[in-house]
């Protein structure tokens, strides 16, 4: 009887804990941390994955092959953001481990946090629906809206594309955890709109491709689809809408609440804008209280003089010193379309700009 | 006398066959609109990266990317450098319908496209001029337990025509270029249910193969088919048609074999172009879904091209035979200078499209290959023909390919201008004479008169019901182009490109009904109150035989002419 109450108190206070601990919305990204040979798939590997919230989990045991996709999402996330922001002052660094992959950088809603929300969110939209394209997933495109159930439906009249799948299930994954939240507190509604930002980021840059095959090949039967861009400039969109994000405050219309901006002469921000409640901190000075690194020992570009990157704007305050240093690198490459590179060894010596402490 | 039955039908009875004929177009475009689903459907497929780990030329081990026997995968091609992978060991693989899914013989055709997907590296840029080559190779099965049988395997070139939007900085490496589609196979029938594609990027510097391409990432197909739904109401529209024309082309027939004079030019050429709509209309195609016929696209492109030639001279020949000048017709040869465009034409677009099978298995055209099959055959290459034997040949890979294709094609559309200017100056003529004779229609005798009456009404509803349909064939081709290709309608769907094929279908087949019920021979006499008439000038009549149709054309001219003698 008392090992049975010991063992009962132990869990809940280990549920406290765990309830206490800062549940973020991007925990998920830890994800890509792990080593590629652990399953996320599968009804036991998914309750032990530490990152995801109750409900992402139950989405993990139920659709349990999309989560290679979900990995491969978390990867690509933390690679794009890192090369949009790699000459800003926060440059998307990474935490050494745990499962805030981000650090505490995410806790506020600042634009950084609502570039990595967007950011995201397409990215799992674009990992699953590359999933379907590659035939990893059993279900993909022939679920809903089609006459009959596949394979007869596939028969009749062809599958809805796999982009509608994709979108769907970052709804459903990736939204989950502001929707446990309620809606009417104001970061799950900041995080919702973003979201869907990056979503439609997608959905706004397809280009549509069309072939002739008729008689003779002319345009008597033509063929028209819808290619997914590419990931690379998803994240260069989004970057602009970074550079363009709205602030807001949470105003209370009628009975709902609501997302307005705060300056009253903006107009209400659309779907695809981005939108944050706070402003961004000074991201020069180291602060572990609030995760932030600081510029300090940063490269910058010494040549650039006002350009983000130049090393006036990237080391704020104490400035940059400059050196020169020894690098070998290679050179006089043999390319090929892939893989095997032959190249000899040149020894450069190049300047390095570095911002002081 | 009489003419067509369309000259001796009331005006009331006209409009009833014209509604009638409505409700039939009405409800074809309905059956393509609400029933049929969109004629084509893509879909998308990523290659997956398969690792041939020891170098197999022989062997037939082909690479599945998922299932059971799933083939050693790397996930990109970084993962290929740290695993010391090259080039030569990496096979993209693609399995055609994505799993739990089948083909089936209702897609009639598959079209794959190929795109790569290329990042720009300062370093390993795109060059001028870069040519692809693919080895490909395709195999099938009809179960998922058995062994996979190859069904062709080829080394093509494709020329890679991308650009790159941004500036060549190093900031912008690792975007891609954009990069045109590349036709990559087609297939004339599906025969099979689980299709594979194997395809390598072999690299040899020293015979410049695949160097300068710029660093691929992913390889992209997009795979094209008919749907089965669409299929199967072509088909079933197609079987309903040809007794309907059957019927009407019997009945047709017996009209005039029951005068006792030898039929008119006119009334051979609209019982042809009945014949060539039944042509059209015989659902062969049935048997694609039993039999693997890979020459059933050919098969009904030709088709389709002998109707339309049929039906071009028909429209020449309706206009010169009533012109109603002094020339002697109603002989083929006095034509051959408006028909000669249509045939060469024709001709032309036909050997674009011509089987070429005299056994030319080749799979690499060299310039010099070319040009000696260009001189010895004048014009043989394909797109349909060739791919009978090698799914992945296209006349678009090749330069000399590509212009000669051209050529054919400017040549035809040099005919059809021609063809156009042709009718456009025999229709004005037409109507020149027309306002013509309709100053002295008043003077002329009351047969005459109801003669040429009879001649001008046949002509203009001819005419006005041409252009309407005419007009509305470009119309919704126009429509069919611009838009996505299905409205909806509250809960209702509605596919507009399907509605295009099976409304323009039907509606071609209902002129050719048409023509054939209302310019029939008709057996009305009305001609008896005439015979009593005023004594025309009896010369006149003699040159009418010869372009007017009779019901009993020699004793109503001896009646004429005997009543003439007898005063």
């Amino acid at each position: 009887m008392q090992t049975v109450s010991a063992v009962n108190l132990t869990a809940q206070l280990l549920l406290l804990l765990w309830a206490t601990h800062p549940t973020m919305a991007t925990n998920w990204l830890s994800l890509a941390r792990m080593p590629r040979s652990r399953p996320v798939s599968g009804a036991a590997p998914c309750g032990r994955l530490r990152g995801l919230s109750v409900g992402q989990v139950g989405v993990c045991r139920a659709r349990g092959e999309v989560m290679e996709s979900v990995r491969k999402a978390a990867e690509m996330v933390i690679e794009e953001c890192q090369h949009q922001f790699r000459n800003r002052r926060w440059n998307c660094s990474t935490t050494p481990r745990g499962i805030n992959v981000f650090g505490r950088v995410m806790s506020q809603g600042t634009r950084e946090a609502a570039f990595v929300h967007a950011l995201s969110s397409a990215a799992v939209a674009v990992a699953v629906t590359r999933g379907c394209s590659r035939g990893e997933l059993e279900r993909c495109g022939c679920d809903r809206k089609v006459r009959g159930v596949s394979p007869e439906g596939f028969q009749w009249s062809g599958c809805s594309d796999n982009l509608s799948y994709g979108v769907a299930f970052s709804q459903t994954f990736v939204d989950e955890t502001e929707r446990a939240k309620g809606l009417s507190a104001g970061r799950p509604l900041m995080n919702i709109h973003n979201n869907e930002a990056g979503r439609k980021a997608i959905l706004h840059n397809m280009q549509v491709e069309c072939k002739c095959h008729g008689v003779s090949g002319s345009c008597e039967l033509r063929t028209c689809w819808k290619v997914m861009p590419p990931f690379r400039r998803v994240g260069a969109v989004l970057k602009e809408r970074f550079d363009g994000a709205t602030e807001v405050r949470l105003s209370r219309i009628g009975s709902r609440t609501a997302l307005l901006p705060r300056d009253p002469q903006v107009k209400p921000p659309a779907a695809r804008d981005l939108v944050y409640l706070a402003a961004s901190p000074d991201f020069c000075r180291l602060d572990p209280d609030n995760g932030i690194p600081g510029t300090a020992g940063r490269r910058c570009n010494g040549t650039s003089r006002l350009a983000p990157d130049g090393c006036e704007l990237v080391c704020c305050g104490p400035g940059y010193r400059a050196g020169r240093a020894e690098v070998v690198q290679r050179c006089s490459c043999k390319f090929s379309w892939c893989c095997s590179v032959r190249c000899q060894q040149c020894k450069n010596t190049v300047m390095i700009h570095t911002c002081r402490e | 006398m009489a003419g067509a039955i369309i000259e001796n039908m009331s005006t009331k009875k006209l409009v009833i066959v014209g509604v009638i004929l409505l409700l039939f177009q009405a409800f074809s475009f309905m059956v393509g609109g609400l029933i049929a689903p969109s004629p084509t459907t893509a879909v998308h497929y990523l290659a997956t990266k398969c690792v041939d780990s020891v170098r197999h030329h022989q062997s037939n081990k082909w690479f599945m990317p998922w299932g059971p026997n799933q083939c050693d995968k790397i996930r990109d091609l970084e993962e290929a450098m740290s695993r010391k992978i090259e080039a030569n060991n990496i096979v993209f693989a693609v399995h055609i319908p994505l799993p739990n899914k089948e083909m089936s013989p209702w897609f009639q055709f598959m079209l794959v496209i190929l795109q790569f997907d290329i990042a720009f590296k300062m370093y390993n840029q795109i060059e001028d001029g870069a040519m692809a080559t693919i080895d490909v190779g395709l195999a099938y099965r009809d179960d998922t337990l058995s062994e996979w049988t190859e069904m062709a395997h080829s080394i093509e070139q494709r020329k890679l025509s991308c650009n790159f939007t941004t500036s060549k900085t190093y900031e912008n490496e690792g975007r891609y270029y954009e990069c045109d589609l590349l036709p990559f196979m087609e297939l004339g029938s599906v025969a099979h249910k689980y299709y594979l594609l194997n395809i390598r990027l072999p690299v040899s510097e020293r015979k410049k193969v695949n160097v300068g391409i710029g660093e691929v990432k992913d390889i992209r197909l997009v795979g094209i088919h008919q749907n089965g739904g669409f299929t199967k109401v072509w088909f079933a529209m197609k079987t309903f048609l040809t007794p309907s024309i059957l019927i009407i082309m019997v009945w047709y027939w017996r009209r005039i074999t029951l005068m006792t004079r030898p039929p008119v030019l006119l009334e051979k050429v609209i019982f042809a172009l009945g014949m060539c709509m039944t042509f059209i209309n015989i659902p062969v195609e049935w048997f694609s879904v039993g039999f693997n016929w890979t020459w059933m696209l050919l098969f009904g492109d030709i088709r389709q091209g002998i109707f339309y030639a049929m039906l071009l001279s028909f429209w020449i020949i309706f206009c010169g035979e009533h012109l109603m000048d002094e020339m002697k017709r109603n002989h083929f040869s006095v034509y051959w200078k408006q028909v000669g465009p249509i045939v060469f034409g024709s001709f032309c677009l036909f050997i674009f499209d011509m089987c070429e099978r005299c056994g030319l298995n080749t799979h690499r055209h060299t310039h010099t290959h070319t040009a000696v099959h260009g001189l010895f055959l004048t014009c043989c290459f394909s797109t349909r023909g060739v791919q009978l034997k090698n799914p992945f040949y296209s006349i678009w890979a090749s330069d000399v390919g590509t212009e000669l294709a051209m050529a054919f094609i400017i040549v035809a559309g040099i005919c059809a201008c021609l063809y156009f200017l042709f009718l456009c100056f025999m229709v004005f003529q037409v109507f020149r004479n027309i306002s013509g004779k309709r100053s002295c229609l008043p003077a002329m005798t009351k047969a005459r008169r109801l003669i040429y009456e009879g001649l001008i009404f046949r002509f203009k509803f001819l005419m006005l019901v041409t252009l309407t349909c005419a007009a509305m064939t470009v119309i919704f081709f126009i429509i069919s182009q611009v838009n996505e290709g299905h409205w909806h309608w509250g809960d209702y769907t509605v596919q507009v490109n399907s509605a295009f094929f099976t409304g323009i279908y039907g509606m071609w087949n209902l002129y050719v009904f048409a023509i054939m019920f209302l310019y029939a021979p008709s057996h009305k006499r009305y001609g008896e109150q005439q015979s009593s008439g005023d004594a025309g000038a009896s010369g006149e009549d003699v040159q009418l035989t010869t372009t007017i149709t009779h019901v009993d054309g020699p004793t109503e001219l001896y009646k004429m002419t005997g009543k003439e003698a007898q005063e």
